[in-house]
């Protein structure tokens, strides 16, 4: 079994700095943390541009090429809601460190994102959705099943999908924790990889109180067969709690030093 | 059904590590499948064969290797020059057995001048071996490293206790070769090359030593520990255990008792030499099986057996 995928978050248009360096085509805001991610154990970088509905291909080539060139060739999560951008990226991404990774896909208006992938040999996260939060996993996986059946009958490996259950915000919607960790079990339990934003889980909270739910939450959905989850890798406590679950399931072989790592 | 042939691909590689220079230089390592299994990938080097001398008289070990090795009488250069030329090993282990503050004592000086003079009677690759006190070893391994720099050298070992003066001097500091020594303890192995690492030193500068034992006296969790390394290195491509690994196997098969008991003591056991090199053979080919890059043996004739074993196997 293969090691916890941790896929790197901080690389997205919601922060003032990204947006201000991608408008502004200048690599050093999006280059320092593109290296604390990496230092501090991210496998994959998610680049957001936002939806970038007019320059969005011209960015996305710039992006991933400045990021490859000067990250040697790290992998990386293609995140917009424009698909030619995505397309534009895939062309000019160096796949030497593993596939580009295409966000997302789900099961309503966005589901040609998996045709999208699998006609350029990309993975793809897909979310299990379709308009809003799904009622229950009989929805969920409903959804599950319909975007697996499309990526099959369009020549995707199901190990090139990422299924993401919807992780939910705690404060607010406490009785729908349960559900998504059922979820995790239910997509684990097919056989079929998994990752989701886990940030969500804590949005709202305390600053204070954010790396112990996202931690716990990890270790629980970990458990349950989540193979990967989009985070803030600098995150300490987080990153500490994941390499410590590696240890556990006997993914990574203990040493004193195994958190330095 | 036709039989279809599948093959275990592993995402991770041994490492390669070269000890000595010139035409004699040996390397080891370089494997992604488990031990010998070339069907599935990339063998990697042969695996290596040394034979074992000390900074004392062969006497010490008993009548008969004195005899073995009456030639060279008590010289040490001698020795080495005379096991190169008649028995051409890989490479060879010079043992600092005299060191001991327990023993004989001596001093760092005399033994630097022993690893000199040893080092410039032969052309195969030397691998220098201490006393087992961390503390005189850590001196004795420094000052060799620095004297013999340039005969890129293995040191057998640098452990927990003096990883920091032995890595730091013998690969930093004079660019040797380093072995890094657990017994038995693959969470140590680990921790060790991580630590060697942190301080500095290559992947291509680190051995492991992951220790041994006599067949029976717990070869099992040898074997084990050696099957979970490989199988971290390759199968989980884990970098801080990618290290190839030698075992000196003499150090353990000739301080049994089946070793040591004379014919005089178990009349029913037969000829002591001879069980000798059985306890020696058996131990060095399990190792070797178990994922051994180098093995390190005593007797001549355990030498030509695992040097004929390693041909036949690849």
């Amino acid at each position: 079994m293969d090691k916890f995928m941790v896929i790197g978050e901080r690389i997205h248009c919601i922060s003032p700095a990204i947006r201000k360096a991608i408008a502004e085509r200048d690599t050093t805001a999006i280059f320092e943390r593109a290296r604390q991610q990496l230092d501090a154990g991210a496998h994959y970088l998610d680049v957001n541009i936002g939806p970038a509905e007019k320059d969005g291909v011209e960015i996305m080539q710039w992006v991933v090429q400045a990021i490859q060139n000067e990250f040697d060739n790290v992998p990386l999560v293609l995140d917009t809601a424009n698909k030619k951008a995505i397309e534009a990226g895939i062309k000019v991404y160096n796949r030497s460190k593993g596939k580009p990774i295409v966000n997302s896909a789900d099961a309503g208006d966005r589901i040609d994102n998996i045709n999208l992938a699998a006609a350029n040999d990309a993975m793809t996260i897909a979310l299990c959705a379709k308009e809003g939060i799904p009622s229950d996993n009989d929805e969920r996986m409903m959804y599950c099943q319909e975007m697996l059946e499309r990526g099959m009958e369009a020549g995707m490996e199901p190990e090139d999908m990422l299924f993401d259950p919807l992780f939910l915000v705690i404060k607010g919607m406490q009785d729908k924790q349960i559900q998504v960790l059922e979820a995790i079990k239910m997509i684990s339990e097919m056989g079929l990889k998994s990752t989701g934003g886990l940030s969500n889980v804590s949005n709202g909270a305390p600053k204070a109180l954010r790396p112990t739910m996202d931690s716990v939450t990890v270790a629980m959905a970990i458990q349950c067969g989540l193979t990967s989850a989009i985070v803030n890798p600098c995150d300490k406590i987080l990153m500490d709690t994941i390499k410590t679950c590696d240890v556990i399931l006997g993914k990574t072989l203990y040493a004193d030093s195994y958190l330095e790592l | 059904m036709a039989y279809k042939k599948t093959a275990k691909k592993y995402s991770g590689k041994i490492s390669q590590v070269t000890v000595g220079t010139g035409e004699k230089a040996i390397t080891l390592g370089g494997k992604n499948v488990l031990p010998f299994y070339k069907f599935d990938g990339e063998a990697g080097n042969k695996p290596k064969v040394g034979i074992e001398i000390m900074d004392e008289s062969p006497s010490e070990w008993s009548g008969e290797f004195a005899e073995l090795y009456s030639e060279a009488g008590n010289d040490t250069a001698a020795w080495a020059k005379l096991v190169e030329e008649k028995y051409a090993p890989d490479f060879i282990c010079l043992r600092f057995e005299g060191a001991d503050p327990n023993g004989k004592n001596k001093s760092v000086e005399e033994c630097v001048e022993v690893a000199k003079k040893v080092a410039d009677s032969i052309t195969v690759p030397l691998v220098v071996a201490g006393s087992k006190n961390n503390d005189k070893d850590a001196e004795l391994f420094k000052n060799v490293a620095e004297a013999l720099q340039g005969k890129n050298i293995l040191l057998l070992a640098a452990k927990e206790e003096n990883y920091k003066t032995v890595g730091a001097a013998g690969a930093l500091a004079y660019g040797q070769k380093v072995a890094a020594e657990s017994s038995v303890d693959i969470n140590l192995a680990k921790q060790l090359n991580i630590l060697m690492s942190q301080l500095g030193v290559k992947k291509e500068d680190i051995v492991m030593n992951v220790g041994c034992a006599a067949v029976g006296y717990g070869y099992e969790y040898v074997s084990s520990t050696m099957d979970r390394i490989l199988l971290a290195a390759l199968g989980q491509n884990d970098e801080s255990l990618q290290m190839p690994i030698i075992t000196a196997v003499s150090f353990d098969s000739w301080s049994v008792k089946e070793s040591l008991a004379t014919e005089a003591d178990e009349p029913q056991w037969g000829n002591q030499m001879e069980r000798g090199i059985h306890m020696e053979v058996s131990t060095a080919a399990a190792c070797l099986v178990s994922g051994s890059d180098a093995v390190v043996v005593r007797h001549p004739k355990s030498l030509e057996t695992m040097k004929k074993f390693v041909n036949s196997m690849m």
